[in-house]
């Protein structure tokens, strides 16, 4: 296993002890939204990623894991890049997981999801979550997730409810712009590493 | 770099803002010994520890760390332990979780030494790091250090708050870790007592500074305590006198023990302990210069336990506080 897959296991064991927490906003996300289950998954995606992606930050913070990551052979740009791959494999997780609640309620409620509405609704959700990580990833890791925890929420969903408005005003089709939306997605979370990087380096520096 | 070093720093500073939180810092450890690093809170120690980790960057000087330069490689981490005051893990996570967390990191993880030692200290595999005392949760983090076979133990002020049955039982376990002559230890505390059994060195720290450094009968033997009447410390020429305590009954002071023969008979002067030391070097104003002339003629250190190198007594040094 790499440095990479050991920190993002890190992520992983550090969110463990509340998992309880994360089911609950599933089983809640599909009882309001089980009229609408094209609606489920974007929604899920938006609040759990955005909430949970950034938890090991905020249990770190409670527990003073920046020392154990210091302490731990690990380099800091394996930390930081561990954190982003947790974060996509927690994207990829909730969004399997999500679709397949999804698609079983769409068939017990007789609404109709194909295939192009589920490519739609995983783009939208993909760029969603890239966005939101993008921002706040690197917010957090240079002032900490407690001195940033409502600014690193607010401010992505205000970018994405900005977007999806200003979209919705000047694009007729989304779906001739989905390969675009999955390559800015990615493009915005490589730039965010890089812009992590520097914010930690500062943070290092300058406390 | 020496390979005889367990870790030196030489000639270290680090600022905060426009304010050195560390000054010209220089002092080393010869692998196989305890070093107590003294001084009073906020003297530079927690720092003088982060920048010797690597985890404070440095804006002069140089460290070296079990023969390495620091920073150095990631691996050097798999030979340094680390207990701090308080466990710096998920505080929702059981003992055997902390186990599976750590255990992927350390390449030469002993998972039945971790038990083992959680056995040996009476912690349980199914505890939660938050429901530890202090106590349990420093010996939990002793365990980890030792579990992945440490060569270097740091403690940064392990014993504040602890029982002093507690405290005793921390100071047989260093002494186990130290039967492999490949061991060292960097001990941080303004608990004095507790390096009087198993300190080797020691280092004094005040506002950023060394103000001395070297084996522990050496530093001890570089002062006298000096009591006298409430006025008798007073107008003394070519004295330096450091943290000087004075009461409606009387005054008390640390010089240097060059100085103390030029004292009268009027004033009482006796050998310090290490706590007395501690206390008058922390009283000390930081913005006084040091004596030029003070210096240290150590002499030979005779060892106190069996099997054990005797410390070198050329390290000693005054420091530039």
């Amino acid at each position: 296993m790499t440095a990479v897959a050991r920190m993002a296991m890190l992520d992983l064991r550090t969110v463990a002890p509340y998992r309880y927490q994360g089911l609950l906003v599933f089983a809640l996300g599909a009882v309001l939204f089980s009229n609408r289950p094209t609606v489920y998954v974007v929604a899920l995606v938006l609040f759990f990623t955005s909430q949970f992606a950034a938890y090991p930050f905020s249990v770190a913070d409670k527990a003073g894991l920046e020392t154990l990551y210091a302490v731990l052979p690990l380099s800091r740009r394996s930390v930081l890049y561990g954190h982003y791959v947790w974060a996509v494999v927690l994207f990829l997780a909730t969004a399997s997981v999500g679709t397949t609640l999804a698609l079983l309620l769409a068939r017990a409620q007789d609404v109709p999801f194909d295939g192009r509405t589920l490519a739609t609704v995983l783009t939208v959700s993909w760029a969603a979550f890239a966005v939101n990580v993008a921002i706040q990833f690197p917010l957090v890791v240079r002032f900490g997730y407690t001195r940033v925890s409502v600014l690193g929420t607010a401010l992505p969903l205000a970018v994405i409810a900005g977007t999806i408005y200003k979209l919705h005003l000047t694009i007729p089709s989304i779906q001739s712009w989905l390969p675009l939306f999955w390559v800015a997605g990615v493009t915005a979370i490589v730039a965010s590493t890089a812009v992590a990087m520097t914010a930690d380096r500062r943070r290092v520096r300058h406390g | 770099m020496s390979s005889d070093l367990a870790f030196a720093l030489r000639g270290v500073s680090t600022a905060v803002g426009n304010n050195f939180a560390l000054r010209e810092v220089s002092f080393e450890l010869p692998t196989g010994y305890v070093m107590g690093l003294i001084g009073a809170n906020g003297a530079g120690k927690t720092t003088t520890i982060r920048c010797l980790l690597g985890m404070r960057p440095i804006d002069t000087g140089e460290i070296e760390l079990l023969g390495h330069p620091v920073p150095g490689p990631v691996a050097l981490r798999q030979d340094v332990g680390v207990v701090l005051d308080h466990p710096f893990l998920v505080g929702d996570w059981r003992l055997a979780e902390v186990e599976r967390t750590l255990r992927p990191f350390y390449e030469r993880w002993d998972g039945g030494r971790y038990r083992q030692l959680l056995d040996e200290f009476g912690l349980d595999l199914r505890a939660k790091v938050k429901d530890l005392s202090r106590g349990m949760a420093m010996k939990l983090m002793i365990a980890v250090a030792l579990s992945h076979q440490a060569r270097l133990l740091v403690f940064d002020e392990p014993t504040s708050g602890l029982d002093p049955v507690t405290r005793d039982e921390l100071v047989g376990i260093v002494g186990d870790f130290l039967i492999d002559e490949g061991h060292s230890v960097l001990f941080s505390t303004h608990i004095t007592s507790d390096l009087d059994r198993i300190g080797d060195y020691l280092t004094l720290i005040h506002d950023g500074r060394i103000v001395r450094t070297g084996t522990k009968d050496e530093v001890l033997d570089a002062y006298r305590v000096v009591r006298g009447g409430p006025d008798d410390l007073s107008d003394l020429v070519g004295v330096q006198l450091i943290g000087v305590r004075r009461t409606p009954t009387g005054a008390q002071a640390l010089v240097p023990a060059e100085s103390a023969d030029f004292l009268g008979g009027y004033v009482l002067v006796e050998a310090p302990t290490l706590e007395e030391i501690a206390v008058h070097i922390g009283a000390r104003d930081p913005r006084r210069s040091p004596d030029p002339d003070a210096s240290v003629d150590p002499g030979p250190e005779p060892d106190r336990r069996a099997g054990r190198r005797e410390p070198d007594s050329s390290m000693s040094t005054e420091g530039n506080a």
